[in-house]
């Protein structure tokens, strides 16, 4: 901004120096001009003077000589006297002290002229002693006189005038040299200072610079500390996971095993319960009857036996379903925990793979399944192989039932990506429940067939760790269909990058 | 069994140490059961003061080993007792929850003789021991050396 400022005013300077001097240089010119007008005002003035010097020469000559040469020197002179004079008003005109001069000595010049010619005339008519008297009363020496004493007067104010020109032009001169040097001197030092501030602004930048770069790889660094933070606190919950999910178990082996003592005590009692029973009743058993077989027992303690097993059956069954969650969970962080190693993968094949193995449920349910063209990609095999083997099956699994299955496995490459779908005419799925469907232990939906609600959330996970997207669009009653982006190339290090 | 083979249960978890015990019992192993809660417990009882476990000189013992403990990992028992001259040649019995592949590799690797996975199906988990007790009543057991 200053450095703008700067610039404008070196600028707006250079131009003032270069109007200055155009008006000085002007100013000079016109004063060499007044100099030079008056040096010829002051040659004129001689002239006249000589002018009429000459011609009262002329005339003199002419009385003591008579000869028609001096007759005719007379005439050029007396011929030139006035237009020099009038040349000399002319010039004069700005100064009306000189004006006032120049018209009276044209007067007095006119009269001396006339007083020539009388002389001259008498002198023709051969009257020369009238001519030397009229010389003689010397009216024609005081009218010469005054106007050398107009000339000289005229003379000193030229001189005067001159001198003061010359000061004029001399300070006019003087004036514009100043300009010009104390302009250029200014305008080096608005340079100077251009040049000292665009340095400086241009360390500015080079400091400025260096920070960005600075902060770039600071940034840069964090992002690195971050995404290991970041890692790391997946890796605690993985192990968080294993070790809760493991600790859970140890607690459920004794709840399980002293549920099955417990079964047992309980088949133990209601024994003795009975044989007591039999023993008071008034006519006993046969004494052969099968000690394991379920005991008779009438009334009460039927009702206390009926409890009490269903009391066990609840406790076993919730026991075998926490199990089953915490065999998930340990699945999933084992999982999670698998090296993935990338190797090239015929797509196709492997689908035709599960394909075949799900070949038995497939006839069962009447469902055909199409495997279209499909990209080959490099990734990880037994992670590719649990997502569409999961996908395929919950398309079996959820079919509408009473139509034949149509299941479709769709591939395509986009931009390093691979994309595939598995489209099935199933019974679709609400898309309030698109997002719940991925959460793990959820399911939606009628809940006519067995599962835990895991599958898809391992397949998401899986889709996750290999640097992948997975998506869901379904409605009800007309199918579902799972698309999953997958880089084409996946390796280790695309996957730390995505972390 | 041949000789009277004192069996060394450590095991934190009270219920799986009597569920086991019960369940060894139920298949007609009626030898001596000597159970730890804890790892140090069970390491100052198998290497004795000195730490040397020469004390053990003459006996026959069997371990059975939980990996999870609270105060020291059976894994680190494991190996102590493998590296140990007079206990090195006593049959180590991994009876634990876990089922992950490495830590089952990182036993057998150490030296263990046996790993069982503890069933949480109380059937299956009855069945394991009562096998492994059948096995307990065939097994000979060396004596530790001198």
């Amino acid at each position: 901004m200053l450095q703008i400022a700067l610039l404008g005013i070196a600028f707006a300077v250079l131009v003032v120096i270069s109007i200055a001097s155009v008006y000085w240089l002007q100013r000079a010119r016109e004063d060499a001009a007044w100099v030079a007008h008056t040096l010829e005002v002051e040659n004129q003035i001689s002239l006249s003077l000589l002018q009429i010097r000459r011609a009262e020469s002329a005339e003199r000559g002419y009385l003591l000589t008579q000869e028609q040469g001096f007759l005719d020197d007379y005439e050029a002179a007396a011929g030139g006297i006035p237009p020099l004079l009038r040349t000399l008003q002319e010039q004069t005109r700005d100064n009306p002290e000189q004006q006032r001069a120049v018209i009276e000595i044209m007067a007095l010049a006119e009269a001396r002229l006339a007083q020539f010619r009388r002389v001259l005339e008498l002198g023709r008519d051969n009257k020369l002693d009238a001519a030397t008297e009229m010389i003689r009363v010397n009216a024609g020496r005081d009218t010469m006189n005054r106007i050398r004493t107009l000339s000289l007067e005229m003379s000193a104010e030229e001189q005067r005038l001159f001198r003061a020109r010359t000061t004029t032009a001399d300070r006019s001169q003087a004036l514009a040299a100043i300009v010009t040097t104390s302009g250029s001197g200014l305008v080096l030092l608005l340079a100077a200072i251009s040049i000292f501030l665009v340095r400086r602004s241009a360390a500015a930048r080079d400091e400025a610079e260096t920070r960005l770069r600075d902060s770039n790889l600071n940034l840069e660094s964090t992002v690195l500390e971050r995404t290991a933070d970041l890692r790391e606190a997946n890796d605690e919950i993985q192990r968080f996971a294993y070790i809760v999910s493991h600790d859970l178990r140890s607690p459920l082996v004794n709840i399980m095993g002293f549920t099955s003592e417990l079964e047992e005590l309980r088949g133990d009692i209601f024994r003795r319960i009975a044989t007591l029973e039999r023993a008071a009743s008034p006519n006993p058993m046969p004494e052969n009857a099968d000690n394991d077989a379920e005991p008779k027992l009438s009334g009460a303690d039927k009702q206390l036996s009926q409890d009490f097993t269903e009391a066990l059956g609840f406790i076993k069954s919730s026991i075998a379903k926490m199990d089953r969650l915490i065999s998930a969970i340990l699945n999933l962080t084992r999982e999670g925990r698998r090296e993935f190693k990338p190797v090239l993968i015929d797509t196709r094949e492997l689908i035709e793979g599960i394909v075949s193995t799900v070949a038995h449920q497939a006839a069962e349910a009447e469902a055909e399944i199409h495997i279209e063209p499909l990209p080959q990609i490099v990734s990880d095999r037994l992670a590719i192989e649990q997502i569409f083997s999961n996908l395929i099956d919950n398309a079996l699994k959820y079919l509408k039932n009473g139509v034949p299955g149509e299941i479709r496995v769709r591939g395509r490459q986009k931009l390093g990506f691979a994309i595939f779908e598995v489209a099935d005419n199933g019974r679709g799925i609400d898309p309030k429940d698109h997002q719940r469907i991925f959460d793990l232990f959820r399911r939606a939906g009628t809940q006519d067939r067995p599962g835990q609600g895991i599958g898809l959330a391992h397949v998401r996970a899986l889709v996750r760790r290999l640097g992948g997207t997975m998506t869901v669009s379904s409605e009800l009653g007309t199918g579902s269909t799972f698309t999953i982006t997958l880089p084409a190339k996946w390796s280790a290090a695309n996957r730390d990058s995505q972390a | 069994m041949s000789k009277p083979v004192t069996i060394i249960m450590i095991e934190d978890d009270e219920g799986h140490a009597r569920l086991i015990e019960r369940n060894i019992r139920r298949s007609g192993v009626n030898n001596e059961i000597i159970p730890f809660t804890n790892g140090t417990a069970a390491l100052d009882y198998l290497f004795g003061p000195d730490g040397s476990g020469i004390e053990h000189k003459g006996q026959a013992l069997l371990i059975l080993l939980d990996l999870n403990l609270p105060d020291t990992s059976g894994i680190d028992i494991l190996r102590r007792v493998k590296e140990n001259d007079h206990l090195k040649c006593t049959p180590v019995v991994v009876l634990t929850t876990t089922d992950d592949a490495h830590e089952i590799k990182r036993c057998y690797e150490l030296g263990c003789n046996v790993y069982i996975t503890k069933p949480v199906n109380y059937e299956s988990f009855a069945n394991a021991i009562r096998q492994l007790g059948l096995f307990f009543s065939v097994i000979q057991v060396p004596e530790t050396i001198a």
